[in-house]
């Protein structure tokens, strides 16, 4: 399995660039009123300051009234610039994630299929919802507050300075021990809240399987079972949050302890100030209320960091999906033709067993070929090599003389469509189910496309092809969902169809409905039916047996019974006739019990 | 202390409404919610503390001129400090084992709920919502207990900075005990526009997460038949409009913050104001107009509390409310003796009658299907949901008037039922877990039993190409596994399970010719002289019953051998042997 890449630091950083600059007024709007803000509330302890100087120099009430409304001016002022800092970071954010989403959803579709299959789907599930909203509240709310809490720190230690270098220089005390143990945690806390997020998501895993199956708990008596494997879950859990908690543990009471430290200098050093005559009492008092008033930024700061490493991880992660390259545009020149011709294709999965061992095969056009054979025996990865998803390891795939593979994707789709008996139903309407088969199909077509495939069901829905499909809305069932993705073919019109086991997940009955409707479509196109039921295969021009990787016989269906192999004596104890072999066992009588 | 978790037993919650299930997980950890209180208050307190040293150290040691009385009132701001901090992680640390307490006991609550109210689930498709329980809500329940602890100290704390302010000034102290009214009365509206505003953008975020989801899930779709261009429209159309969306609530939360700093700002500039005047005028001294200025700042911290921990009740009120609607779901009735069935419990088990403690036939009146003791059974039905309905009677998903051995069925204990006969759907869920644990539903399933099985569900290539043979993990719903494989595999395991009556309903239907051959032959072997009922519509499988069921139109109209049938009854000979030459419905193909 090679997962997804994950973007390096540089790329990251490069993206992160990217987000500014495209948005740099915004940027620079929301930096300067947030510094306008952070100045806004350095004023109060300043005039606090001012209040004790000029009372302690025996300044009257009047005096007291100017700077107290100035104080209320402060607070109005500081409150409105942080609202629109606020807003224009939050539009800024928005703006990002959205980007960010759109940009990520794009890249998925370009995702070749072979790149999703071998990385597994749950790989790129997670990034399009965990990550993708981790990076969304990292840049919707953890980097503004970060960048709030830096001005408003930054501010504060400078107007310090301002006040006196020395009482600046003594409120420095207390940051290397910050700092280091804020390193320390860094180091250990992104691994440790991925592991309590993955425990917390198993855990719910454990309650929804449990949930989904819950006929199956019921029906084996899974109940005991399903409590020891949820309370494992739950242990697990608890043990993910001990160890965050012991980290924060750690880091919070060294953060804490380290925040006297800097009053405490400042007062010390103040109070040797005063006595030189270097400043005044005043000054000294607002540098320890700044410093007071700087908890609560560096609080901030401290808590967010975290956040901001996972969301920098996450956004790696997001960014990895467009660093796959996309499926390459077409070399080949168009094909001349439609025949189907296979010439020793051998292919093997990355774990080395060759599955197909030299498969020669030709298939004219508007022929019927159903391939048959034991499961294990090839049949779907060669379907996969007819349809052009992988290329064979040795040997040609070639549609009208050009190899499937060298077609342009688009040009590829447009001839040949792979059925299988997985589908997926989009949430949306019935229409815009259908519409991406065909946009510019008529409502007419897509409704005659869906009588073709006898899904009589759509024609009773309350609204329509406007009728809500999936996800809280109409679910269809499998037999609905297989039905659906049929009339896509039928608006899509390839010219050759590969049908890889199509029905086999409908129940027999709507099996059999579907395959009628099927030759509908069938009608006129190259078809190769990969079958599990024997009468697909009596119905075919031609049939291919593929046992062990190999192609051992292929022939009309009259001939192949006439012929006596594995496929004669397959369709005969279909068709219940005398068994000739004595190799099968008693028969059914012979061993019946008669209980009674 | 630290709680004990996973709970052996996590108790009998009181589902009487959201808040007593939230008193409830209080008081499943009296002492630590104590705890909580106190230290919660004590740190709510101790913030207090610094403003009344820093005072002391400004009167006495700056204004006075005393180096020592500095210095000793310094020490004081640093042990103090110190004091603090520790009060502060202990306060974490018992919140946390709080909370924690509190989710792993909804957790394992909701679990055991789960895991035993059985097939019920399906049919309400509350799948959904046990996600969303699972996912957030439980963790949202807890985060309301955080209120036992800096909740009450949030209080105490406001009151005791009052009391303070009292030995200063009376008039300093009236102005915040009116004060905090007037901030919660001012924020407390606002905090619900915000509730408004996020739920739609939380929602609308949530559609949307759902459809890259679903993108991401049929991406092998849109690769097959193309459309990508037109997904990738559609997608940024819906982030446009939750773009939008969350232009709206920054606009509402940025008010809202602007007033939360606001609104506590001016309170403290009034105070601020009153106590300059009485500093100018000699009523207090300069010292306590600092310390004045810095209790009605450290206040912030507790109104904080206070607003964040009303959002967090909202909230968790919701939550709790989902929380109970799944704890108090019942299973379905299946029938039972016992008039005045208790809702909320299923009905009391009845006596267990004498019979049928050997096997016996199950005889179903509406089809009129008699499965007899020892036999395979093969049962075509023309309509696939007759066939569903009569697996669910047979195995007691519904009440029906079912006998066993000639006594009604439901008179037996559900467990017993379940016990003894097993319906085995084509689509029964396979949970995560290596293949060895998905096969034996029994303990003490040995290897060889294990080997026997899988070769009966002619499912051994499935073992011979995993990694780690039966010890490979899959995943939930095995969906590494094909199709066909995972079917093979159900079967395996209902065959392991070893029932006394085994209902196996369409169980080859994703399964090639050659294997399914296969499996038919093996079958029988697997269930010798056991009750086996074969719901399916393959010659293949039926040839190899004792005897075939045609059901037509619910009722079953035909039964005998499989060849039989062939021979007697035309329309299951149309049923079993679709697309032969003989069958006019069929779709056929003049060959050349």
């Amino acid at each position: 399995m090679n997962g997804l890449p994950v973007a390096d630091r540089g790329t990251v950083r490069r993206a992160l660039r990217g987000l500014i600059r495209r948005d740099r007024r915004a940027v620079t709007l929301l930096l300067a009123l947030h510094g306008a803000a952070a100045i806004a509330g350095l004023a109060p302890p300043w005039l606090l300051g001012a209040i004790v100087d000029r009372v302690g120099a025996g300044a009257g009430v009047a005096t007291v009234d100017r700077l107290a409304l100035a104080i209320g001016g402060a607070v109005v002022a500081q409150a409105l610039l942080s609202r629109y800092a606020q807003y224009a970071g939050h539009r800024f954010g928005e703006r990002a994630v959205a980007q960010l989403r759109e940009e990520f959803v794009r890249s998925t579709l370009r995702l070749p299929v072979s790149v999703v299959e071998r990385a597994g789907a749950g790989d790129l599930a997670t990034r399009s919802s965990v990550d993708v909203a981790t990076v969304g509240t990292t840049v919707r709310d953890v980097v503004p507050t970060i960048v709030i809490s830096a001005v408003q720190l930054a501010l504060l230690f400078g107007a310090i300075f301002l006040l006196h270098p020395l009482l600046g220089l003594a409120a420095l005390v207390g940051l290397p021990s910050i700092w280091l143990v804020t390193r320390w945690y860094l180091r250990r806390a992104t691994p440790a809240y991925l592991a309590e997020g993955a425990a917390a998501a198993d855990l719910t895993e454990a309650l929804t399987s449990t949930a989904e199956g819950a006929r199956t708990v019921e029906a084996l008596r899974l109940a005991d079972d399903r409590i020891v494997y949820g309370t494992a879950r739950i242990d697990r859990l608890w043990r993910a949050r001990r160890a965050t908690l012991t980290l924060r543990t750690v880091f919070f009471t060294v953060v804490e302890a380290s925040y006297p430290l800097p009053v405490a200098a400042v007062l010390l050093v103040g109070g040797f100030l005063l006595q030189a005559g270097m400043v005044p009492l005043g000054a000294v008092v607002a540098a320890a209320l700044y410093l007071q008033q700087a908890i609560e930024p560096l609080d901030r700061l401290l808590q967010w960091t975290e956040q901001a490493q996972r969301g920098f991880a996450s956004f790696a992660r997001v960014l990895g999906v467009g660093l796959v390259p996309p499926e390459p545009p077409g070399r080949a020149s168009p094909p001349r033709g439609e025949r189907l011709v296979v010439r020793d294709a051998r292919f093997s999965y990355p774990d080395g067993k060759d599955v197909l061992h030299g498969i020669d095969l030709e298939v004219s056009p508007g022929e019927r070929l159903a391939v048959v054979g034991p499961s294990g025996a090839g049949k779907s990865t060669l379907a996969r090599l007819l349809a052009g998803i992988d290329a064979p390891r040795r040997g040609v795939v070639s549609i009208g003389g050009c190899p499937v593979t060298d077609l342009d994707p688009a040009e590829r789709r447009r001839r040949i469509a792979l059925v299988t008996q997985e589908h997926h139903v989009f949430i949306g309407s019935l229409r815009d189910n259908l519409a991406f088969a065909a946009p510019d199909a008529s409502d007419e077509r897509m409704r005659s496309a869906l009588a073709t495939v006898g899904a009589d069901w759509s024609a009773r829905l309350p609204d329509g092809l406007d009728t809500p499909l999936g996800d809280g809305a109409r679910q269809l069932d499998s037999a609905e969902a297989q039905q659906l993705a049929l009339a896509r073919l039928v608006l899509a019109d390839p010219h050759t169809l590969i049908l890889d086991e199509a029905t086999a997940a409908l129940d027999p009955t709507t099996a059999r409905r579907t395959e009628r409707a099927l030759a509908a479509l069938l009608a006129g196109r190259t078809v190769i039916a990969i079958a599990h039921r024997l009468n697909t295969a009596h119905d075919a021009d031609r049939v291919a047996v593929l046992e062990g990787g190999r192609i051992t016989e292929i022939g009309s269906h009259d001939d192949l019974v006439r012929a006596g192999g594995s496929y004669a004596a397959l369709w005969r104890s279909w068709h219940a006739e005398p068994r000739d072999e004595t190799t099968a066992g008693p028969g059914p009588r012979a061993t019946s019990p008669r209980p009674r | 202390m630290p709680p004990q978790i996973p709970h052996p037993e996590p108790g009998t919650p009181d589902l009487g409404g959201p808040l007593r299930y939230l008193w409830w997980l209080v008081r499943c950890q009296p002492w630590r919610a104590l705890r909580g209180s106190l230290l919660g208050t004590a740190w709510m307190v101790g913030l207090s503390v610094r403003p009344f040293l820093i005072s002391r150290a400004v009167d006495d040691g700056l204004r006075a001129g005393n180096v020592r009385a500095l210095a000793a009132w310094v020490a004081a701001i640093v042990a103090a400090g110190l004091g603090l901090a520790w009060l502060g992680i202990m306060r974490h640390r018992t919140m946390t084992f709080i909370r924690e307490d509190a989710k792993a006991r909804s957790a394992a609550l909701v679990l055991r709920q789960l895991a035993r109210i059985g097939a019920v689930l399906r049919r309400r498709a509350v799948a959904g919502e046990v996600a969303t329980v699972g996912g957030s809500d439980i963790d949202w329940t807890a985060q309301v207990l955080t209120l036992t602890g800096p909740g009450v100290g949030a209080v105490v704390g406001y009151a005791v900075v009052a009391v303070v302010l009292w030995s200063i000034s009376p008039l300093l102290a009236l102005c915040v005990l009116l004060g905090v009214p007037a901030v919660g009365l001012v924020v407390g509206p606002l905090l619900r526009r915000l509730d408004g505003a996020e739920s739609v953008y939380r929602q609308q975020q949530g559609e949307l997460t759902a459809r890259s989801g679903d993108i991401v899930a049929g991406l092998r779709v849109l690769a097959g038949v193309g459309g990508r261009g037109l997904f990738a429209r559609r997608y940024a159309a819906r982030s446009r409009d939750l773009l939008a969306e969350g232009y709206r609530v920054g606009a509402v939360n940025s008010w809202i913050d602007a007033a939360i700093v606001a609104v506590p700002g001016l309170f403290l500039a009034a105070v601020v104001w009153l106590g300059a005047r009485m500093t100018a005028t000699g009523e207090i001294s300069v010292g306590q107009l600092v310390a004045v200025y810095g209790y009605v700042a450290t206040l912030v911290v507790p109104v904080w509390f206070l607003l964040e921990g009303s959002h967090q009740f909202i909230r968790g009120r919701v939550a709790a409310r989902r929380i109970i609607a799944l704890l108090a779901l019942t299973p379905d009735d299946v029938g039972g003796p016992g008039p005045g069935a208790v809702p909320g419990a299923r009905r009391p088990e009845p006596e267990p009658e004498p019979v049928p403690s050997h096997p016996a036939d199950l005889h179903d009146p509406v089809t009129g299907l008699t499965v007899h003791a020892g036999w395979l059974t093969g049962v075509a039905a023309d309509d696939p949901a007759d066939a569903v309905a009569l697996a669910d009677r047979l195995g007691r998903y519904v009440v029906s008037d079912v006998t066993w051995g000639g006594r009604p069925l439901s008179a037996r204990p559900l467990d017993e039922v379940r016990a003894r006969v097993l319906v085995a759907e084509h689509d029964s869920y396979l949970f995560a877990g290596t293949l060895r644990e998905i096969l034996c539903t029994r303990p003490g399933t040995g290897d060889e039993r294990i080997a026997e099985a899988l070769r009966a569900a002619s499912a051994e290539d499935v073992t011979d190409a995993l990694p780690a043979g039966l010890d490979t993990s899959v995943g939930g719903r095995a969906r590494t596994l094909s199709g066909g494989q995972r079917q093979r595999i159900r079967l395996a395991r209902a065959l392991l399970a070893e029932p006394e009556v085994l209902i196996l309903v369409d169980p080859t239907s994703a399964v090639d010719a050659h294997t399914e051959g296969r499996i038919a032959e093996r079958l029988r072997t697997a269930r010798t002289r056991r009750t086996t009922v074969l719901i399916a519509t393959s010659p293949l499988l039926l040839g190899r019953a004792d005897t075939v069921a045609h059901l037509h139109a619910g009722r079953v109209v035909a039964t005998g051998t499989h060849l039989d049938m062939l021979d007697r009854d035309p329309g299951y000979r149309a049923l079993v042997d679709r697309g032969s030459a003989d069958d006019p419905t069929a779709p056929h193909r003049v060959r050349p």
